[in-house]
């Protein structure tokens, strides 16, 4: 890698790190001079070597910018001078005029005071109403540093402190030198319209948003032989360049206690750090690194870190800030995702697009919690809506940008980005990749191949049952068939039965829609509802003549709602009901049907101004309907004008035709006729069936049998009844009927989602009208949804894409309008070659780095943009990224490679000379102690008092005196856990790459007076009594607590010291409590004791 | 040797001051990282100490929540007495929450008189107020971006109608930190009374995303007031004073064989100012000290203002002991259970005026008096205002109007008895010195001496300020 790339960000370092650095140690006191002075040389360890020898390149730097493209082949808008301390001036100098100066006097401002605009060289000297602002090579008769250092009024700047005396001397000596700008300070918004701007393509060229380089791993003697892994290559010549040497390694236990908390997030047990010291094999670590890596606590401490930069949450924020009950698949996918170390660009990829790129796999579509995850007004005004949505969209765009690419994409929204190559135009196209996505509960079938095993299994089962009815049917019944004719006992005359089902010849959907057949006559509809439909119910009756026709529209727990409807909330509606008649044709003829004309309808319920009448009024406006009485059967009977019959029996053709509102075809309809009429409807139930089966079928067989004359259809009917009354037949069929009923359900979750044109999440808003998502999204001038300037096509950031768009498209697109948009953005997020993927692989291992040492290489996660710190090693964050992509994007085996190297290793024990020369550490001379995390702490004191309940996944509910681990709390935006919040876990409504550590007295209050952390002592102390643990041989019936209490806090044995204080301590209280009367006074103060420990810097810190 | 348990054992380290900014949060001791590494240019933040020398040191803001009328409190109209039921010439009936029931122009039920040198008018409903309007500098012309609570309130107190920003009073303690390390910095009340919370609840003292440590701290003046500030009823001083010292000398011992490190002698540290936390507070806390006379002049036994009376006074009590910024809120939830007046405007804002007149007036009395006043930045009003229209109903009140609004400030750096900015005749629109919420946000930090383009954080690459990319200082009200 080419040190030029490194050119903006070493010429950010020098004088604003130093001051802001000195302003917070000297806030330390005594640490001040200290502090100055290993800034000063840290500078020059990390930036110093390069700002020299990247003086000469300022012109090759001040391509960076945007212009465009049609001006890309002029150098550039300004003069080039070959003044090169002039040009290093004015990079100096930049910030301040883009800060102070530019707000009012820029190509951006809204009004340009005074009609001055420093944007670029031409426009300084065209100056403003009071003429040219710089007299090139005459300071003290240029207007801007005049004004600037008060030698005339008005002084500038007109807001905030005068400029210092150092920034007026460059200020001078810049315009003594002529005034050169590298590239203007603003890009100018007046060279095109905005919206069409591109990038100039010699950004490309610049670190980080070049493609990954191919980097040779040191081969710096190593005399010691300290290396472990390659990582310690790059770390070991950096620390021989800066005259540092490693720390000596950690011992022991306090390896094994660091592995334990930065893996899982739990403290490791007294039994494991005693096995651990006793195995001193090579590879000891290495076999407790994978036994680490392995287990389910991994993914969960992996999940946690991630679902800050996500910005997780289960409630939506705002105004009421409901919940969101079924956010926590999302959470549990990031745990599995990292447990089962699926490969991290299909990570991002599910995250953005699971559902277009793996719609049968359960965890994509799982994974696009992600993009539901940000925060949403719950109520919304007719103002609002469309701002909203630009801010749901932004959230979005802003997250993926500093989540997956450590971009702030986000500033892009209003203008272009001030210091990076990410016109605002981009920022729309990338949001408008999300023009159609909105937030949705779904149903998502999990275990897809345990299912699958499933039901292959129940299929082989039915197979066999069938088979062994069809033997009955094929051998035993016909043998039979005579001897059973002969010895049948007709029915008694008059027993005519009330309802036939009929025998089904045909069922079908104009839609479409799979109507499965029930045991009980009823067809059960499945599968999306279609907007208008129509069944065709075709039935032979072979009897006497058919009065009336009933229809049962029954509930069932799969409709929504219960049904029986198919729309949303259950209700369905009947807009037309026909039927027709014909005689049973013989078989291969067609048959002749005839219409019936139907009357008298009646229902058990009609909604009002839906009545059942309506089904026969040949209207398709109107309607049969039966809100709000869902979730419960229904039934309706019609009775023939004429009774209908045939010699041979009678074919009626019935059909339901639901076209009087979108979706409301009925769920579970079922047909029957009768031979007598007079029938009311009758309250039904789904369990009950109108026809009595038993007797129905003797009445026809007596009717078959008494004829000589049968058809070969009622010869057909007649084997089919006989079969019907053959036990054997019956329980043959009785058992493939319970068979086919056991068909294995799939395992089912309901998930926060987002996709495109999905039910959206009822809002507030719904019925003042709010769409959910517009049609369009629109480049916005200023960010502003009243000034809309033209339509956005979806797409990506210019500056991380070498090739044409469609390379990540692949056909998408095709099917309908924007389909395909989201799959296109993930693939080119994840492209390593010409697409992102080169810094997404970049940042993920820098968050990484930054989970063991406490800073990334690049000391600001989610920023990799012009206004970072230049990293501290770019070869080994290089080297590292590529080892990722190498690997197949796996990342467990680069958290092998950094805790497994003797850089991790190292004590936290820092020479002298180490603190002075790199107080921050940034060469990694010894491991920077860190305090546990908020959900670390916590953790930790469960886990040590023995109340951790480790179960996983799921919702733990809101309360911190919960057992579970804090991944499982409930996050709710307006009521933050006061516990996480106290020891600094972040708000989670914009992600969050880094957290601040503090310390504060509120930390403690919690840890001594909090009721749940008193519980936790308590149960500690119990634990104490109940599992003795010892590091030690020594051992007394008084000193036995003390010894397992340290064991189990801290995995060592006390001090000769330690020991003391706490022999007198439990002393004290105990005699303390005994003389007020306490009840068990030796069990309180041994939790007073424990609750000491519980919160000792000690068991809170990774050494 | 066992640990003394009597007297207090010194600390093993001298006692040293770790970090200027102490007390920013509560009890805020030591922010590592931040500002170290992800944080903040030279042109940023404030370690600690003000731009320049300012006017005001605390700030008092009574958030008058709900969104209080104009019209009816403090911007006299007599043009809608006029043209009362006249219909309002071209009123987009979207402007406020309820589209459907826009009713005609409504006069005030209120009358106006005039008070104090100054001419100032005040609605009847402030009888005790309308003395003290020649400390008073009133903003006629304030303007918001939304008609819908959660965001207009998050707006007025984070600048952002989204959520996720720092709240001001965030904002001041990061900046300036806090006088009183044993006290909380920034200290939010609540209606006591069980109406709720502002819509939002904590998101509207949220420190979004700086360190929770600035977030505002709830007080409860009727209950506990603090959370865990209270040590187990089992335990006596005895006790837990061995249990601190216990933890002192094993975590000095810890310090001592592992090295020095700013954050562990800042642990150390913690322990001890939490200890006397648990007096300092109560102390802070505890009305019983005050005069008969004073809780009189709030009206501390008068039923209808008790309440508010406990948390006005208990603000005075706060900033007296150099807390930095007290927000109390005036009004639960919405509707009737807040200044929210879309039915009964009469009904509602005579109450709520009830409960907060005497009170707020005595609060400036007492300031005053203590002299106080002068470094105390007052500050009154809502997340926006009411429209001259009727709300039709039973009893009619006003609905939401986003375009003009009044707030006042008092005390700290603020002329008395002027009036800025006009709305027009009807008090609809903000027509003349329009002040928007990034001016009034900069205005208060101008007072406290924080130049708001300056006061800023670097989150997620970005330098962010309460302001965001606007707002001016109101020099027409600045003393």
């Amino acid at each position: 890698m080419s040190q030029i790339s490194f050119l903006r960000h070493c010429l950010k370092l020098p004088t604003a790190m130093v001051g802001v650095v000195l302003m917070v140690w000297s806030a330390l006191g005594m640490a001040l001079i200290n502090s100055a002075l290993g800034m000063a040389l840290i500078n020059s360890a990390l930036g110093m070597a390069l700002i020299n020898s990247a003086l000469g390149m300022a012109l090759i730097n001040s391509a960076l910018g945007m212009a465009p493209i049609a001006s890309a082949a002029e150098p550039s808008a300004t003069e080039p001078s070959a003044d090169e301390r002039g040009l290093e001036l004015f990079m100096g100098l930049r910030d301040v005029l883009v800060h102070r100066c530019a707000g009012c006097h820029g190509a951006g401002s809204t009004s340009h005071e005074g009609g001055l605009d420093l944007s670029t060289r031409d426009t300084l000297l065209a100056g403003g109403g009071r003429g040219p602002a710089v007299v090139p090579g005459r300071a003290a008769e240029s207007l801007l540093y005049r004004l600037a250092a008060k030698l005339e009024e008005p002084h500038m700047p007109e807001e905030g402190d005068p400029l210092p005396a150092d920034v007026l001397a460059r200020l001078a000596e810049w315009i003594d030198r002529g005034a050169p700008y590298d590239r203007p300070l603003i890009e100018a918004g007046d060279r095109g319209p905005w919206t069409e701007r591109m990038i100039d393509p010699r950004a490309r060229r610049s670190w980080p948003f070049t493609p990954l380089a191919a980097v040779a791993v040191p081969t710096a003697a190593d005399p010691d032989g300290w290396c472990r892994t390659p990582i310690d290559r790059f770390i070991l010549a950096r620390l021989r360049e800066a005259g540092l040497a490693p720390a000596p390694m950690a011992d022991r236990r306090t390896l094994r206690r660091r592995l334990a908390a930065d893996l899982t997030g739990l403290p490791a047990t007294p039994a494991e750090i005693r096995a651990f010291i006793d195995d001193q094999r090579e590879d000891a670590v290495a076999e407790v690194v994978d036994d680490l890596l392995s287990r389910p606590t991994f993914g969960e401490r992996q999940a946690q870190h991630w679902l800050d930069i996500a910005r997780y949450a289960e409630s939506f924020g705002y105004e009421q800030d409901y919940d969101r009950p079924h956010a926590h698949a999302y959470r549990d996918f990031v745990v599995s995702a990292f447990h089962d170390d699926l490969p991290f660009d299909t990570f991002l990829r599910w995250q953005i697009a699971g559902d277009e790129l793996a719609p049968d796999i359960p965890a994509a579509r799982i994974a696009t919690g992600f993009l539901a995850a940000g925060a949403f007004p719950t109520q919304l005004t007719e103002k609002e809506f469309e701002s909203a949505r630009s801010g749901e969209l932004d959230d979005i765009v802003s997250t993926i940008g500093t989540a997956m690419l450590g971009l702030t994409v986000g500033c892009a929204r209003c203008h272009d980005h001030k210091f990076d190559p990410l016109p605002q135009a981009d920022y729309y196209r990338l949001a408008a990749t999300f023009t159609a996505t909105v937030r949705s509960n779904a149903e998502i079938a999990i275990a897809p191949e345990r299912h699958a095993l499933a039901v292959a299994a129940w299929q082989a089962e039915l197979d066999r049952a069938v088979a062994a009815r069809r033997r009955i049917e094929e051998e035993e019944l016909p043998a039979r068939f005579d001897a059973w004719i002969a010895a049948w006992q007709p029915a008694e005359a008059g027993s005519a039965p009330d309802w036939r089902p009929g025998r089904i010849v045909a069922v079908t959907s104009r839609a479409g829609t799979p109507l499965t057949a029930l045991a009980d006559g009823s067809f059960l509809a499945a599968g999306a509802p279609a907007n208008d439909d129509t069944y065709t119910f075709t039935l032979d009756f072979p009897s006497e003549p058919l009065v009336s026709l009933r229809i049962d529209a029954l509930a069932d727990p799969s409709l929504p709602r219960g049904g029986p409807g198919r729309v949303a909330h259950g209700n369905f509606a009947l807009s037309n009901l026909t039927v027709a008649a014909a005689p049973i044709p013989a078989a291969g003829a067609e048959p002749v049907f005839s219409p019936v004309k139907l009357g008298a309808p009646r229902a058990d319920f009609s909604q009002p101004g839906l009545d059942v009448s309506h089904a026969i009024d040949d209207s398709p406006t109107s309607g049969w309907a039966i809100d709000p009485h869902v979730g419960q059967s229904h039934v309706a009977i019609f009775d023939f004008a004429e009774p209908v019959g045939y010699p041979g029996g009678c074919r009626l053709m019935v059909t339901l035709d639901f076209r009087t509102s979108p979706h409301h075809a009925i769920g579970r309809p079922r047909i029957a006729a009768a031979t007598v009429a007079g029938f009311a409807p009758i309250p039904v139930t789904p369990e009950a069936d109108p026809v009595d089966r038993a007797r129905s079928d003797a009445w026809l067989i007596s009717h078959l049998v008494a004829r000589s004359d049968r058809t070969a259809a009622e010869s057909a009917e007649l084997r089919r009844l006989q079969a019907g009354s053959d036990e054997g037949w019956r329980a043959a069929d009785a058992f493939v009927r319970t068979s086919e009923g056991a068909r294995p359900k799939p395992e089912t979750v309901t998930a926060l989602v987002a996709g495109d044109h999905l039910t959206p999440i009822p809002h507030h808003a719904d019925g003042r009208g709010y769409p959910h998502a517009y049609p369009e999204t629109w480049f916005l001038r200023r960010g502003d949804v009243r000034q809309r300037e033209g339509v956005a096509t979806a797409g990506f950031l210019q500056v991380l894409s070498r090739a044409p768009e469609e390379t990540w498209r692949q056909g998408a697109g095709q099917e309908s309008a924007g389909a395909g948009r989201r799959a296109a953005l993930a693939r080119w997020i994840t492209d390593p070659e010409a697409g992102a993927g080169s810094l997404a692989a970049r940042v993920i291992v820098n968050r990484i780095w930054q989970q063991y040492f406490g800073t990334g290489l690049v000391a600001t996660p989610s920023d990799f943009g012009a206004q970072s710190d230049p990293p501290s090693h770019p070869e080994l964050l290089e080297w590292l990224a590529g080892e990722l992509v190498r690997g197949g994007w796996r990342l467990q085996p680069i958290h092998r490679l950094i805790v497994t190297s003797a850089t991790y290793r190292q004590s936290s024990t820092a020479a002298p000379r180490a603190l002075l020369e790199d107080p921050r550490n940034r060469l990694l001379s010894h491991f920077r102690r860190r305090r546990l995390d908020a959900e670390g702490v916590r953790d930790a004191l469960l886990a040590i008092s023995g109340a951790l309940d480790p179960s996983l996944g799921g919702r733990a509910g809101p309360d911190d005196a919960s057992p579970r681990r804090s991944l499982y709390l409930d996050v709710k935006r307006s009521r933050p856990s006061p516990f996480l919040r106290a020891f600094d876990a972040p708000d989670r409504v914009t992600g969050m790459g880094k957290r601040a550590v503090t310390t504060t007295a509120p930390q403690v209050l919690l840890l001594m007076n909090g009721p749940a952390v008193r519980r936790w002592a308590e149960a500690f102390a119990a634990r104490v009594v109940a599992e003795p643990h010892r590091f030690r041989d020594e051992v007394s019936d008084e000193t036995a607590p003390i010894d397992t209490a340290y064991a189990l806090a801290l995995g060592r044995a006390p001090t000769d010291d330690e020991l003391a204080a706490a022999v007198a301590f439990l002393a004290g209280q105990t005699a303390a409590y005994a003389a007020a009367g306490q009840a068990d006074p030796t069990a309180t103060s041994l939790a007073d004791f424990c609750q000491v420990l519980l919160g000792l810097n000690e068991t809170l810190h990774v050494e | 040797m066992p640990p003394p348990l009597h007297p207090r054992p010194p600390l093993s380290l001298p006692r040293r001051t770790l970090l200027a900014r102490c007390g920013a949060g509560f009890g805020l001791l030591a922010l590592d990282r931040l500002l170290a590494e992800e944080g903040t240019g030279a042109q940023t933040s404030t370690g600690g100490s003000p731009h320049f020398a300012p006017k005001a040191k605390r700030v008092i803001w009574l958030f008058i929540n709900g969104g209080p009328s104009q019209v009816d409190t403090f911007d006299y109209k007599p043009e809608l007495a006029k043209r009362d039921g006249e219909p309002l010439a071209g009123f987009d009936a979207n402007t406020g929450f309820f589209a459907g029931s826009v009713g005609g122009l409504m006069k005030s039920p209120f009358t106006f008189r005039q008070h104090g040198e100054s001419g100032a008018w005040v609605s009847e409903i402030f009888p005790r107020l309308a003395g003290h309007v020649d400390r008073m500098a009133f903003v006629n012309s304030c303007w918001t971006d939304s008609n819908n609570h959660a965001p207009a309130l998050l707006r007025l107190n984070t600048g952002n109608t989204r959520v996720g920003s720092p709240c001001t009073g965030s904002w001041v303690t990061y900046g300036l930190g806090s006088e009183n390390r044993d006290l909380p910095g920034f200290v939010v009340m609540v209606d006591t009374k069980g109406r709720g919370l502002p819509k939002g609840y904590a998101q509207n003292w949220s420190a979004g995303f700086l360190p929770g440590a600035f977030q505002g701290t709830g007080l409860d003046t009727a209950g506990p007031p603090i959370a865990n500030l209270a040590r187990r009823a089992a335990m006596t001083d005895h006790e837990q004073r061995a249990q601190f010292d216990l933890a002192a000398r094993l975590n000095a011992r810890h310090r001592d064989r592992t090295g020095t490190d700013g954050e562990l002698e800042a642990r150390i540290e913690s322990y001890e100012l939490a200890y006397r936390m648990q007096m300092t507070a109560p102390e802070a806390l505890d009305l019983a000290t005050e005069t008969r006379e004073t809780l009189d002049l709030y009206g501390l036994d008068d039923p209808t203002c008790g309440h508010f009376a406990r948390q006005c006074l208990t603000a005075r009590r706060l900033v007296e002991r150099g807390v930095r910024f007290v927000q109390i809120y005036s009004g639960g939830e919405e509707n009737q259970q807040s200044w929210d007046g879309h039915a009964d405007i009469r009904g509602n804002h005579a109450g709520f005026a009830a409960e907060t007149d005497r009170p707020i007036a005595a609060l400036l009395e007492d300031l005053d008096r203590r002299g106080l006043l002068d470094e105390t930045l007052a500050v009154w009003g809502g997340e926006f205002g009411r429209l001259p229209i009727a709300q039709k109903g039973d009893q009619p009140g006003r609905d939401h109007n986003p375009h003009a609004f009044t707030m006042w400030l008092a005390g700290g750096g603020v002329k008395g008895g002027v009036t800025h900015g006009a709305s027009d005749e009807f008090g609809f629109k903000a027509v003349e010195n329009r002040v928007s919420v990034n001016d009034l946000h900069a205005t208060i930090l101008h007072l406290l001496g924080l130049d708001h383009t300056r006061l800023t954080h670097r989150f997620n690459g970005r330098d962010f300020r309460l302001t965001d990319v606007s707002g001016a200082v109101i020099r027409g009200i600045v003393a």
